[in-house]
């Protein structure tokens, strides 16, 4: 049994007493691949934003397990992001490296040979002196995930990381997921690929309006649930029920 | 040819511009690149009024005017975004209503109060006729400003262009805006006395838009946007010695329009005339400028940022 990296009881969290989430309870343990799912206005970035330690929650308890890890790695949702910026890819993913940098530290030989494998391990390392501007969504995407490689990070916050990417970017950077995993660290991922949450992650938390329900994938994401907190609508839920008609498991 | 150099005042003037490149060469670059060009033009209107009062109760007291600067700075920013939450109008017209009327009360109280200083110079500057104040001024901007960004420059490149991963690294990811617009008044007060108050944002901006068009990476483009901003004044400078008519904001800020222009034909990321005229390469552009940039990469040194 792997102890608790962190756990949340009653947990309401919002803006200048508007809540988003409402009273959740659920815990993360360490190594765990954990998806957050919900329908959009849920409250899927809040809590990260909470996680990040940049929103004190409205009421409730977050608790960390032994230690707070030093460094979280987030990669945020794609708004805001300046592609135009004079960057190449390697520098984007030496930006992962700045902080541990010191204000006036360089990158040097042992740094670069660390960018040079994370470009490589997510496929870019071709790429390496483009110039941001030329990426596609997909090669942008990897470049992100070099830079959250080089963070080294033993919590790993990624909010809807495949929503502007291809198929088979997706399965290539959920590969690294499961890596970062088996490598003993924790990563929290809100997702809206449920077959990805089914295959790659440990434990799941379903966010309604009313609340919110935490458990293993298999077990929460029923059709059932999926409706009643409002991911899937009821049309949509009968014919997931009707593919899935001939075979004992019910979820999607 | 080199008759210039034999008058102290070109040659004070050709000194204090050299170090004024080194200042406003990065604030402007990041103006540019954080999309507040305008937003910088309009606050070297709205810092007007301040300065214009230290102006009158203290004389050309360096430290006044830069107390009076920023409070009027800062006066105005706060104003605009009060206006902009609280109000119909949006941020943009609140800002252009707000410099608009800073800029008439300064020039009107100037004029009211009958200043030893003409209003050409006011609005124009008078590098020529630099004083060893001015000098001291504008070495100071250059000193915190260059130490500045030894120190920002990584955040703020976090923040230009990822704001969220900002958020994320850091416990005040607001600090590093508000010392970058700090950086941004202080430097319109240091560019104020050589260009004047209409011109001194053309030496911050023209020079950072025109080196964009050349380059890829932030360090060529920050080098690059220092020898235009340098290039302008020094031309400019000379051409004003021979024609004493014309101001030197003016005509420092129009050479600043020519290299514009000149890069916006010519440059990669501008038309790019000459690539588009060459028949090899009208087919395979695509190809050529990945090739061309994989080059640029590989000559360029191996530093990183």
């Amino acid at each position: 049994m792997q102890p608790t990296l962190l756990s949340a009881a009653g947990l309401t969290l919002g803006y200048r007493d508007v809540p988003i989430l409402k009273g959740v309870t659920f815990e993360v343990t360490l190594g765990d691949v954990f998806a957050v799912v919900g329908q959009n206005g849920s409250g899927k970035s809040t809590l990260i934003k909470t996680l990040l330690g940049n929103l004190p929650p409205l009421a409730g308890e977050l608790r960390w397990g032994n230690t707070k890890p030093e460094i979280i790695a987030c990669l945020g949702q794609g708004s805001g992001f300046d592609n135009h910026f004079p960057l190449r890819v390697r520098d984007l993913a030496a930006m992962g490296a700045w902080p541990g940098l010191g204000i006036l530290g360089k990158v040097d030989k042992a740094c670069q040979n660390r960018i040079n494998t994370a470009l490589e391990r997510t496929g870019i390392i071709e790429i390496a002196d483009m110039p941001l501007y030329k990426l596609s969504a997909g090669q942008l995407q990897r470049a992100l995930f070099a830079r959250t490689i080089i963070q080294n990070a033993s919590l790993i916050l990624l909010d809807e990381p495949f929503t502007a990417v291809d198929q088979t970017t997706e399965a290539e950077l959920l590969t690294l997921i499961d890596d970062w995993a088996a490598e003993g660290r924790t990563v929290v991922l809100v997702l809206h690929d449920l077959s990805a949450v089914l295959q790659h992650c440990n434990s799941v938390l379903l966010l309604g309006s009313d609340g919110a329900l935490f458990g293993q994938p298999k077990q929460i994401l029923t059709t059932h649930n999926l409706v009643n907190y409002g991911y899937l609508s009821q049309s949509q839920a009968t014919w997931f029920e009707s593919m899935y008609a001939n075979q004992d498991e019910q979820y999607v | 040819m080199f008759e210039w150099l034999e008058y102290s005042f070109m040659v004070r003037a050709l000194a204090a511009t050299l170090v004024l490149s080194f200042s406003v060469a990065p604030v402007g670059a990041f103006l540019v690149l954080r999309r507040l060009s305008l937003a910088g033009e309009a606050m070297a209107h709205a810092i007007v009024p301040g300065i214009v009062i230290a102006f009158v109760v203290s004389g050309l007291s360096v430290v006044s005017m830069i107390i009076g600067g920023l409070s009027a700075g800062v006066v105005v920013a706060a104003l605009t975004s009060l206006l902009a939450r609280r109000t119909i109008i949006r941020e943009d017209a609140s800002l252009a209503s707000l410099y608009l009327i800073a800029l008439a009360l300064g020039i009107f109280i100037l004029s009211a109060a009958g200043s030893a200083v003409p209003l050409k110079s006011f609005l124009f500057g008078s590098i020529l006729g630099i004083d060893d104040e001015t000098l001291l001024l504008i070495g100071a901007t250059a000193t915190i400003t260059l130490i500045s960004f030894a120190l920002i420059t990584r955040p703020l490149i976090i923040n230009t262009i990822d704001p969220i991963f900002h958020e994320s690294q850091s416990k005040h990811p607001g600090l590093v805006t508000q010392w970058f617009m700090f950086l941004v008044v202080l430097n319109l007060l240091g560019a104020f006395k050589a260009l004047g108050t209409l011109m001194a944002v053309g030496l911050m901006i023209l020079p950072a838009t025109a080196a964009r068009y050349w380059v890829s990476t932030i360090t060529h483009f920050l080098i690059l946007t220092f020898l235009f901003a340098l290039m302008s004044c020094w031309i400019g400078l000379i051409v004003s010695f021979y024609l004493p008519e014309v101001p030197s904001g003016p005509a420092i800020v129009l050479v600043a329009g020519i290299i514009f222009f000149i890069s916006l034909i010519f440059a990669p990321q501008g038309f790019h005339v000459v690539n588009r005229l060459s028949p090899d390469n009208n087919e395979k552009t695509t190809s050529t400028q990945l090739n061309s940039t994989l080059n640029q990469g590989e000559l360029s040194d191996e530093k990183n940022l």
